[in-house]
This record gives C-alpha cells, sequence and structure tokens, in this order.
C-alpha cells in the first residue's frame, strides 16, 4: 500500500508540472492562437540560466535559501526577457497568418532555442538538480514519509493555478485576457488593447514554463533535450482541457501525471510515458474531433 | 522530356562530386541523399497534399531498422532488405494517416510529433521490440552486400551513394510528374480546399492515406539504405529532432518544390560537416568553434524568418517573383482583360 | 421525372434548429430559387443535399435514390456538383487544373500510371484538356486556362467555379450566392450565362441568392425559407406579391406603440450643452469617401460615400449582401478599405486598428451583437468601461436594463437574445462614444424588445450620440431615422430622407424584391396541359425542356440545331420542337 501512496506522490508531482507548463500552453494559445511547440524549449532555456547561477558562480556567505530565490529569480528574469522577445520581435508580424504558419515557427524557435542551450551548456554532462527543499526532508503524511520537493511542487502548481484564475478573474487586465481569448476582433472593437493583452501572455507564459521546468529538474534526467521534449506531455494535458478550460487543464495535468507513473510501478521502461501521452493525445482528438478543437480553424 | 535529362545531367555531376574525398566526406554525402529523399516525402505529403508530418524521420528509421532486422537477423540479401524496409515504412504510413483523416494542420502535428517521440524514446529503445531493433546496439550489418558492393569493401560508401543517387533521381522525376498528374491534382485539390474537393468527387480517405502511403515509403527507401552506408542502425540519427530539422529545412527551401529537396538534403548532411571540420580556428585572438549546433540555431532562425517574409520557401518565392516578372510581360501583348 | 426530392428534412445543431420540415421539388430541367433572409438555413440545406452536413431528421432523395450513405464524393459521382458562397476554388492550381481535377475524380486516373507518364494517361490528359477548353469557351473565360485561380478577379472565378462544377458532367447543379460581389453589371451576365449553361449542359439547378434581381429573371420556380421553415413557394411573380413573403423580409409596419413597456430613462450626471434636436444635426461627424472594400478577392463594396452628423440617427437599408455590413466594418476598422478615406471628427482613420478607433468614440456594434460568450454580464461591462478608461459606474447600465442587474454573473452566451442586446446597448452606454454604429439590431429578436431598444436610440440621440444604423427591417429602421441610405450591388442607390422613403414605398421594395421589368426576364410559360403532372406542390415541370432535355443527339446535328436557332433568334427547344412536330406529320 505504501508503495502505491508513494507512486501516487510522485505521479502527482510529475502532474503538477505539467498542469503547470500546460497552463501557459492553453494561456498562449487561447489569446494568441499560437500553439507554442517551443514551450518545453522556452522553459528548459530559463531553467538553465537558473541552475547557472545556483551552480556556476560562487555565492560566498550566502545563505542556501538566498542562493535558490537568486537562481529562480534569474531564471524568471529571463523569462521574462524571451516572452518579450517573442512577443515583439516574431509573433506580432505574423498576427493574421494561419494557425499552422504560427505553430510551424515555435518549431524553429525550438530548434534555435535548444541548440543554443546545448552550446552554452554542452548536452552530455550530468546536471545537478535544483532542489527548492532541502533534498532529504520529509513529511509526514498519514504515517508515509513524503519528500518535501514532492510538496512543493504540488503546492506551487496549485497555487500558480488559483493565481493565475485570480488574476484572470479579478483585475481589468485579466478581463481584458479573457475578452480577447474569447474572441479577438471583438475586443479589439471594444477598444482593448490586443497588442499588450499579446505580450503579457507570452511573458506569463514563458514565466509558468520557467517555473515548471525548474521544478521538475529533481524528477528527471535533465538535459536541454529531455526538457525542450516535455511540451508533448503538456500538450497531452492541456488537450484533455480542450485548450479551453483552464480548470480541465490543471486536471488534465494531475492525471496524465498519475497515469504515466502508475505503469512504472509493474514495467519498467524508459518510454512507455511516452508513448501514454500519445495515446492520451490520441484518444482526445479523436474522441472530440467531429466538434473539433475551439479556434481550430479548419 | 526535359526532366529526365536535367535528371541524368544531375547525375553524372553529382556522382562524381566525392570521388577523391575521404571517406568521412564520402559517408556525408551518401546521408545526404538519404535525408533527401525525407525531404522529398515531405514534398509529397505536406507540399503536395498539405498534411502537416513532423515524423518522416521516424519513417526513414523504421525503413532502416526493417531493413537492417532483415540482413542481420533473418539473413536475407540487400535487396529483400530494402523491399522489407520500404514495406514497414509504408505500413506505418497508412497507420499514421488514419488519424489524418480526421485531423488537420495543428492537431496532426501534434499527433505526428508524438509519434515520433514514441518511436524515438520507445519503439527504437524498448526492449519489447529487440526483435526489430537488435537490442541495445541495434543490428551490425558488416556481412551485407547489394549488387556486389559489400559493406566491408573500400570502395563501398562512392558505390551506395552512386545508386541511393540514382534511385534520387527516378524518384524526385516521378514526384515532378505526379504533380501534373490526375493523382497530384487530386493532391493539390485536397491541401486548398478539403470541402471542395470532397463535393468534386475526391476521396478524401483514399487519397489522404495514399499520400501518407507514398511518402512513408519514399523515407522508408532512403532509410532502408542507412545500414549498408553505416553499417549499422542505431536510433540517434532518427531521433525526434531529425524529424523536425526536416519539416524546418523543407519548409525553409519551399515545401512544394521538389528541386527543395535536394538542397534541403545537401543542407542537412554536408554543411554542418563541413562547418565542423573547417569552422574552428582563432578570430580576433579567440579560439572558436562552430559546431553542429550553430547550424541548427541557424536554421531555426532562418525558418523563422523565412516565414515571417517569404511564406512560400526560399524556391516557392523565387520561382514566383520570375513568374510575376514573365506574366507582366505576358499580358502587355494580350487583349484587354475586363473583369466579367 | 423529380430529380431532386426533400422530405421533411430537419438540422438541429445542438440547441439550434437550423432547419425544419423542409419539404422541396425540384425537376428535371428545372432552375429552382431558394430565397430567403439572412440566417434562414439555406446553406445549410446545401450542405445537406451535398453530404457535408447529415440531416437530423427526414430524407434526401437523388432520381429516386436515397443520398443517406452516400458520402460527398459519391454524390458528386452520382451527379451533384456545387458552387460555394465564399468561393472555394483552388487557388495554387491553374483554372484548367481546377476543372480538371472533378473530370479526374469521376473518370477514375490511373496514379502509377500517371506517374511513369504512361501513354494512356497523356491522352486522358488531352482530352481533358480539351473538354475543359470547351467548358471555358461556353463561359466566356477563353484565354483564362492557364492563370493561377487564385489571382483572378472575383467575377471570374465565380465563372470558373461553375465551370468546374460542369467539369463534372452534372444532372444537379447548386448554387451557392452566385452573384454574392458581382455589381448589377455583372449580375445580369450571370443571369443570361445560367440560362445558356441550362441549354448547353443540360443541368437542372438550385440557385440560392440574396440578389432578387437574379432570383426572380432566372428562376422557373422559388421556394421561400424563413427561420429555417418554407415559408412560400410558387413562380416567381407570386412569391413576390405574397404579404408573407414581403413581411419577412422588410418587417412588419409597427402598430401603434403600447405603453406597456416604460420607456427606458437614461439618468446621466452630465447632459451635454446642446441637446440637439431633430430638426439641427451639427456639424459632420463621420465623412466616408468613396471606399471600397471586400474579402479576399471579393469586391463587397465600391464606390460608397456616406456621412453623418452629430446628433442624427441614419439608417442604411437594402437587401442582404448589398455591403452594408462590410460598409460598416471598413469604417470602424475591421477590415480596410482598398480605396477611398474616412475621416472621423476631422482625423483620417483609414487603416487605423480597430482599437484605436474604438478609443477614438466610435463604436461598432457587430452583427451578431460582438459580445463574449463566455465572461459574465458584469465581467463584460467593466471591460466596456476598462478600455475607455472611464470608470463609469455600472449601475448607469443596470438602472436602464434592470434585467440584466439580475443577470450581472451569468455569462453572457446563455443569455436570451434580446438580453444579449441589451448587454451590447448598455456598453454603448458605459463608453459614451460620439458615433454608435448599430449592425442588425433586431435580428432574432420579438417585436416588444425591438420596439423598446428603438426607443433607445431615440435617447442616444438626446444624448449626443450620433448613431449609425442598419437594419433588414426597413419599418423600424425609419421610425426612428432621419435619413437612410439605400445600398444595392455593394454600392449606394439612393438617399433620401426618412419621410421621402416612408411615403414611397416602392422605392425600397424594389430594392429588396426585385422589380415587374426584371422578372420579365424569364420567358418560359408554364404549360398546364394534360400531360404534365404537378408533382404535389402545384408546380408544373416545363415540357419543352423535358423533350430535349431527354434526347440523344449526335453532336454534329446538335450543332446545325443551335446554328440555325441562332440564325432565326430562337431557343433550341422551340426550334427541336417544330421539327419533331413536322417529323411527325
Amino acid at each position: 500500500m505504501s508503495a502505491f501512496a508513494a507512486y501516487t506522490i510522485i505521479g502527482l508531482s510529475l502532474g503538477g508540472i505539467f498542469a503547470l507548463a500546460a497552463l501557459g500552453i492553453v494561456l498562449i494559445y487561447r489569446v494568441t492562437g499560437v500553439l507554442n511547440f517551443a514551450h518545453g524549449a522556452m522553459g528548459m532555456f530559463s531553467t538553465f540560466v537558473a541552475w547557472q547561477v545556483f551552480y556556476g558562480y560562487p555565492h560566498p556567505g550566502m545563505p542556501s535559501w538566498a542562493v535558490t530565490a537568486e537562481a529562480i529569480l534569474a531564471g524568471l528574469a529571463f523569462a521574462v526577457v524571451l516572452g518579450l522577445f517573442l512577443e515583439f520581435a516574431v509573433f506580432r508580424w505574423v498576427r493574421n497568418r494561419p494557425q499552422v504558419v504560427k505553430a510551424v515557427i515555435t518549431i524553429g524557435v525550438l530548434l534555435a532555442l535548444q541548440s543554443a542551450a546545448s552550446l552554452i551548456w554542452k548536452n552530455n554532462q550530468y546536471h545537478l538538480p535544483i532542489y527548492i527543499a532541502p533534498q532529504t526532508s520529509t513529511f509526514m503524511l498519514a504515517g508515509v514519509p513524503i519528500g518535501a520537493n514532492y510538496i512543493v511542487i504540488v503546492v506551487a502548481a496549485l497555487g500558480l493555478a488559483f493565481g493565475l484564475a485570480a488574476f484572470l478573474q479579478r483585475t481589468a487586465f485579466g478581463r481584458a485576457m479573457r475578452a480577447v481569448s474569447d474572441n479577438p476582433t471583438t475586443a479589439a472593437l471594444w477598444g482593448v488593447r490586443v497588442d499588450a493583452v499579446g505580450a503579457v501572455s507570452w511573458v506569463l507564459g514563458s514565466v509558468i514554463a520557467a517555473i515548471a521546468g525548474i521544478l521538475i529538474t529533481p524528477f528527471i534526467n535533465f538535459d536541454t533535450t529531455s526538457l525542450t521534449l516535455l511540451v508533448v506531455d503538456s500538450l497531452a494535458a492541456a488537450l484533455i482541457g480542450g485548450l479551453v478550460s483552464l480548470p480541465l487543464t490543471v486536471l488534465g495535468g494531475f492525471i496524465l501525471g498519475l497515469l504515466e507513473t502508475y505503469p512504472t510501478i509493474w514495467i519498467q521502461s524508459l518510454g512507455l510515458p511516452r508513448l501514454i501521452a500519445l495515446l492520451v493525445i490520441l484518444t482526445v482528438l479523436i474522441v472530440r474531433s467531429p466538434r473539433g478543437l475551439p479556434g481550430v480553424a479548419k | 522530356m526535359w526532366r529526365f535529362v536535367i535528371a541524368i545531367v544531375a547525375f553524372a555531376i553529382l556522382a562524381r562530386l566525392p570521388v577523391g574525398l575521404d571517406a568521412g566526406f564520402q559517408f556525408d554525402a551518401a546521408l545526404a541523399v538519404i535525408w533527401a529523399f525525407g525531404i522529398l516525402s515531405l514534398v509529397l505529403l505536406t507540399g503536395y497534399a498539405g498534411q502537416v508530418s513532423l515524423c518522416q524521420a521516424t519513417f526513414a528509421g523504421v525503413g532502416a531498422y526493417g531493413a537492417g532486422m532483415t540482413v542481420a537477423s533473418l539473413h536475407g540479401g540487400y535487396l529483400l532488405a530494402i523491399v522489407v524496409g520500404v514495406l514497414f515504412a509504408t505500413v506505418l504510413g497508412v497507420l499514421v494517416g488514419l488519424p489524418a483523416l480526421r485531423l488537420h494542420g495543428i492537431t496532426l502535428a501534434m499527433v505526428t510529433l508524438g509519434i515520433a517521440l514514441v518511436f524515438d524514446r520507445y519503439v527504437f529503445q524498448d526492449h519489447l521490440f529487440d526483435w526489430f531493433t537488435g537490442g541495445a546496439g541495434g543490428w551490425q550489418v558488416s556481412n551485407a552486400s547489394l549488387l556486389g558492393i559489400s559493406v566491408d569493401s573500400s570502395q563501398h560508401l562512392l558505390a551506395a551513394y552512386d545508386v541511393l543517387l540514382a534511385l534520387f533521381c527516378i524518384c524526385a522525376v516521378l514526384v515532378v510528374n505526379l504533380h501534373n498528374s490526375g493523382a497530384g491534382r487530386r493532391f493539390r485539390a485536397i491541401r486548398d480546399s478539403e470541402l471542395a474537393a470532397s463535393t468534386m468527387g475526391v476521396n478524401l480517405t483514399r487519397y489522404k492515406l495514399l499520400a501518407f502511403a507514398m511518402s512513408a515509403g519514399m523515407a522508408g527507401l532512403g532509410g532502408s539504405f542507412y545500414p549498408l552506408i553505416a553499417g549499422s542502425v542505431s536510433p540517434q540519427p532518427f531521433w525526434v529532432f531529425t524529424s523536425l530539422q526536416l519539416a524546418a529545412i523543407g519548409v525553409l527551401m519551399g515545401v512544394r518544390y521538389v528541386p527543395a529537396a535536394a538542397l534541403g538534403g545537401l543542407f542537412m548532411a554536408v554543411v554542418p560537416d563541413v562547418l565542423t571540420r573547417y569552422g574552428h580556428g582563432t578570430f580576433l585572438n579567440r579560439a572558436y568553434e562552430i559546431s553542429f549546433d550553430w547550424f541548427q540555431i541557424a536554421v531555426g532562425v532562418l525558418l523563422v524568418l523565412q516565414l515571417i517574409l517569404l511564406p512560400d520557401g526560399v524556391w516557392g518565392d523565387l520561382r514566383g517573383h520570375a513568374a510575376r516578372v514573365r506574366n507582366t510581360f505576358r499580358f502587355k501583348r494580350a487583349h484587354e482583360v475586363t473583369p466579367a | 421525372m423529380t430529380m431532386l426530392r426533400l422530405r421533411d428534412v430537419g438540422v438541429r445543431f445542438g440547441g439550434l434548429v437550423a432547419l425544419q420540415d423542409v419539404s422541396l421539388d425540384l425537376n428535371r430541367g428545372e432552375i429552382l430559387g431558394l430565397i430567403g433572409p439572412n440566417g434562414a438555413g439555406k446553406t445549410t440545406l446545401f450542405n445537406c443535399i451535398t453530404g457535408v452536413v447529415q440531416p437530423t431528421q427526414g430524407s434526401i432523395y437523388f432520381e429516386g435514390r436515397s443520398v443517406r450513405m452516400a458520402p460527398p464524393h459519391e454524390r458528386a459521382r452520382r451527379g451533384i456538383a456545387r458552387t460555394f458562397q465564399n468561393l472555394q476554388l483552388w487557388d495554387t492550381m491553374t483554372v484548367t487544373e481546377n476543372l480538371q481535377v472533378p473530370m479526374d475524380a469521376i473518370g477514375r486516373r490511373n496514379t502509377f500510371s500517371d506517374a511513369l507518364g504512361l501513354p494512356f494517361s497523356s491522352y486522358a490528359e488531352r482530352s481533358a484538356k480539351e473538354r475543359a477548353r470547351a467548358i471555358l469557351h461556353v463561359l466566356e473565360l477563353d484565354g483564362y486556362g492557364d492563370r493561377l485561380a487564385g489571382d483572378l478577379p472575383a467575377g471570374i472565378q465565380r465563372r470558373v467555379e461553375i465551370g468546374r462544377a460542369l467539369a463534372m458532367r452534372p444532372k444537379l447543379l447548386l448554387l451557392d450566392e452566385p452573384a454574392a460581389g458581382l455589381d448589377a453589371h455583372e449580375t445580369e451576365r450571370l443571369a443570361g450565362l445560367l440560362h445558356t449553361v441550362r441549354e448547353r449542359f443540360h443541368v437542372s439547378m438550385l440557385l440560392v441568392d440574396h440578389d432578387m434581381s437574379l432570383v426572380m429573371r432566372v428562376c422557373d420556380f422559388i421556394y421561400v425559407l424563413d427561420f429555417g421553415k418554407i415559408l412560400a413557394s410558387g413562380d416567381p411573380a407570386d412569391v413576390r406579391a405574397d404579404p408573407k413573403v414581403i413581411a419577412a423580409y422588410l418587417g412588419e409596419a409597427t402598430p401603434e406603440l403600447s405603453d406597456a413597456e416604460p420607456t427606458p430613462q437614461l439618468v446621466t450626471g452630465d447632459r451635454p450643452e446642446a441637446a440637439a434636436s431633430r430638426a439641427e444635426p451639427g456639424e459632420i461627424l463621420l465623412e466616408v469617401d468613396a471606399i471600397a472594400a471586400g474579402y479576399g478577392h471579393l469586391e463587397v463594396i465600391r464606390n460608397v460615400s456616406l456621412n453623418v452628423r452629430a446628433g442624427e440617427v441614419v439608417a442604411c437599408i437594402g437587401a442582404n449582401g448589398a455591403g452594408k455590413t462590410t460598409t460598416l466594418r471598413a469604417i470602424s476598422g475591421v477590415i480596410h478599405a482598398r480605396s477611398g478615406r474616412v475621416r472621423f471628427d476631422g482625423r483620417d482613420i483609414t487603416g487605423t486598428s480597430p482599437e484605436r478607433i474604438a478609443r477614438m468614440g466610435l463604436a461598432h456594434i457587430p452583427e451578431g451583437r460582438g459580445l463574449f460568450p463566455r465572461l459574465s454580464v458584469e465581467d463584460t461591462l467593466r471591460v466596456a468601461t476598462d478600455a475607455t478608461g472611464n470608470n463609469a459606474p455600472l449601475d448607469v447600465a443596470y438602472d436602464v436594463f434592470p434585467r440584466l442587474k439580475q443577470r450581472r454573473r451569468q455569462a453572457v452566451g446563455t443569455l436570451s437574445g434580446g438580453e444579449q442586446q441589451m448587454v451590447a446597448m448598455a456598453r454603448a452606454i458605459l463608453a459614451r462614444p460620439r458615433l454608435l454604429m448599430i449592425d442588425e439590431m433586431s435580428q432574432g429578436l420579438a417585436p416588444t424588445i425591438v420596439r423598446q431598444l428603438f426607443r433607445l436610440i431615440d435617447v442616444f440621440r438626446e444624448q449626443g450620440i450620433a448613431v449609425l444604423l442598419v437594419e433588414q427591417f426597413v419599418e423600424s429602421a425609419l421610425e426612428v431615422a432621419d435619413r437612410a441610405y439605400v445600398f444595392e450591388h455593394g454600392s449606394i442607390a439612393h438617399e433620401a430622407s426618412a419621410e421621402e422613403l416612408r411615403r414611397d414605398r416602392k422605392l425600397i421594395s424594389s430594392s429588396y424584391l426585385g422589380t415587374e421589368a426584371q422578372g420579365d426576364g424569364v420567358d418560359i410559360e408554364v404549360v398546364t396541359n394534360g400531360h404534365a403532372n404537378g408533382n404535389g406542390n402545384g408546380h408544373f415541370p416545363h415540357p419543352d425542356l423535358m423533350e430535349i432535355v431527354s434526347m440523344r443527339m449526335p453532336p454534329a446535328l446538335k450543332r446545325a440545331l443551335e446554328e440555325r436557332a441562332e440564325r432565326e433568334g430562337r431557343t433550341v427547344a422551340a426550334l427541336a420542337l417544330e421539327l419533331l412536330e413536322e417529323a411527325k406529320r
């Protein structure tokens, strides 16, 4: 029983990360119409920036929590810059192109980011993870010891999801974003500054991807390619939410995390989780396809 | 008619190119043709029929593994190996085409990306498929020979390159012919407006599956030569990023045009290696080294720039400009064309 | 004899009923017209016949066989072809190639033979190209064969689409708004072309269009669709005079205003200094100068000029497809005017982005109300106040529309049509624009609500907000407007004060339903002698056509007949019948 519980915790933590990344994808997609295949690559790059600050430079005299905080802030700052850059240098100019073209552009971004990262940080080293909480500390939940980092992840994922929801529901800018994601043409007619909304959505998406990337480092063999390719799992989670509903996306992330973790109890296979993600993608798309996805032009 | 002539001339020229170069370059040349097959398959599937696919390298990989399995595990001749490779790839193509019947554009891209990833990480690497992949080390085909070209011989790379090149030229001509043929027109109709195509009598199911099958088969044909030139098969050359690069370079060059395929293949295999060999030294007293990563950065950036500025690809837009220039001259001579 | 038979066809999309109990008969050799106000379900009906949409009930028979199981390409094989309202040509292919695809598809070409360039394939290619050339010749499109379909002007593209459909050797041709985007002259040519096509290719046609001059001139029999149901049917003259049809198009004349609904009062803090009254409009607020605009290759409006003064209410009326909505969109920046200028408040706003124009004080309530379905009422109204930055309290809007206050947390998409329109108007109240443009405010609404809304426009005028109104329902619009522009075929046909137009009803109804003179273009009489049986709904197939269409003639003989008919100035049908009569004797 406790093995099952342990796997559940791992699955939920992994799922929390998928949920976060998927939130970013859905946000960007709804507001700008871009299905961001480069989402994982963006998060990856920001994560490596954080990693660089954490492990790459000496921090004499600073307590470890401060170093962690500094690294995370550096990563997030980079994510903001990256998001702004992509909006103003790239996606602002292709606003009216078909969705496929915009998606292929993100593939170009993916390739560029991945090799740039590989160039800077080399792909064949083992990179030590960034731990938010000390690696060995645990909480006791119903008699089961749970690693603190897992708790951190689930809390962060839920917290960010709620925070994003609050931002979208309660603030003026959040309303403007929801308006644009509902119908960009109408929003323009109402005087909403669509450009500003687009920029903010890219920044938010980029920051959320960075957080997801930083949080996942203890879990996986983390190098430039594996983080980049997590976009596929995030897409699967986003699809469960239909690329529309944020709550369903979060739920989808957790479900996917569990689905990918449980089989490893019985089957030892590195590639199996990818197969599961693919099956989820296929199932959701085929089941929903008569109605199509919202805003997906035929 | 002209096409055959061009193809033969091109073959004659290109076949002589790698002679006298070292084995590394010869390998690159042969690999260039294999990737050219991959981009050619993309021209047919995406350029003609409008179906987005991010898993062409996977089809090539399946062809390579099928061929390797035939030679190393079933001890068949290489001719059989090629047939088996193409067959496996074609079957996979049809299977991938099935979801494509209901999906379009970005959703199809998602599915094909998922497939590329699954094959890369799972099918090509998991022990469940050892019968197909030859286990952790992949197949070793050191005792294979095709039409008298033995893999072990020192001349084998050149000979294999010649065969590959000849096949590619034939396939390229076939694909160009297809463009203006009935089936090609039906593919293009599906690309331009599926609704109109089905209403005008085109059987969408049949033609979409046909496009996928032909495309996968072609990629698999190229891939099935991989064991011959490399002596072994491993998942690395056929991983997700290769599929993404094929798509990127295909679009960059102009995915609707066959010559783009040839250019693209060259670009993919030869340029990085040239860069790695010669791209190092000192500049302003600092040592620099251009590696494959630089190449991929360039591809990514160029792709983004190209899609923003030249939507029809390098080749496509050059052709478009040329045609427009021709048209302005043509219509100065024609009678006044009044609307309605 | 009955080529196409629909019985009780119904289509639902979720909760929306698009078609209900539609029964229709089309005889061989006929041109059948299908008309109706916007949203009546005409394109849905086409989609049912071609197989793109499955009816939820009812049956469709083509040449006696049910088409239920047949996918679209199979129906094409059986002989059903169509053109599309929004032009679905294959843009990257030449005109000839566009025509070849249906020919190949029906003719079953062999892929491998094509790829290898075998002799059989090249023979088939050449004969296909010959046929294509012949079709293009009939359609007066010689010389266009090698042009890319995407590069051609819209009028030519329409004919290419017809040619493509004809290349399939269809028995039935469905034409979906073939006159959209054509001016009056082009439409006239199209009418002649359709008759020629029927004669030369022996196709029966089902025509949907908003352009009454085309429909009345070309069709033998007409069905009128409204709200998804058949409202009336008959020959063109009868339909034009049918009071039900006129009401459906022009709206009902409003009876005495009942005082059951209180007039909404706008309570505002600041009253503008000069409350403009009906008699004295202020200076010119909006000036539109000879703009042309359209979508893709379609040029929908050309040379449109109008103006709106401060404090005025101006109406744009005219049939569907005449260009009213496109004009509003070109003004508010949703689409770009291709030529001409738009000036608002003295500033040139041509080509400016819609959000900037909205912030300048030009608000546009588009067709379909322009709302955010997933946002709540309250959030929607806040977006309006956020965007204009004036932070007006929402109570201003709630006082006018108390019902909205009750529903303020509800998602706008779940509200009724009337409530949604209230939200749209509430936005205008809160945003306080200088000029408000409203497109089809009364669409789908009950008359009492419509009355209330029109009264609100009066109040806007009192507040100094100028209003530019697009309305299909003329009566109500003329009650509240000072002036009106009548749109026809993408330009403005006349401009007059509301009173003038109310006096001279004919000006308007001719614009909507065509005139007597145009109807006379149809020179086919309905023969009601014994041998032709009506098929249940009272219309009779034309025997002349029936006879000719079912005859097989060697091409040389046919050509001789055509030449002789041309020389003698008669139709082939009449000539052939006469010769037959002679031969009988």
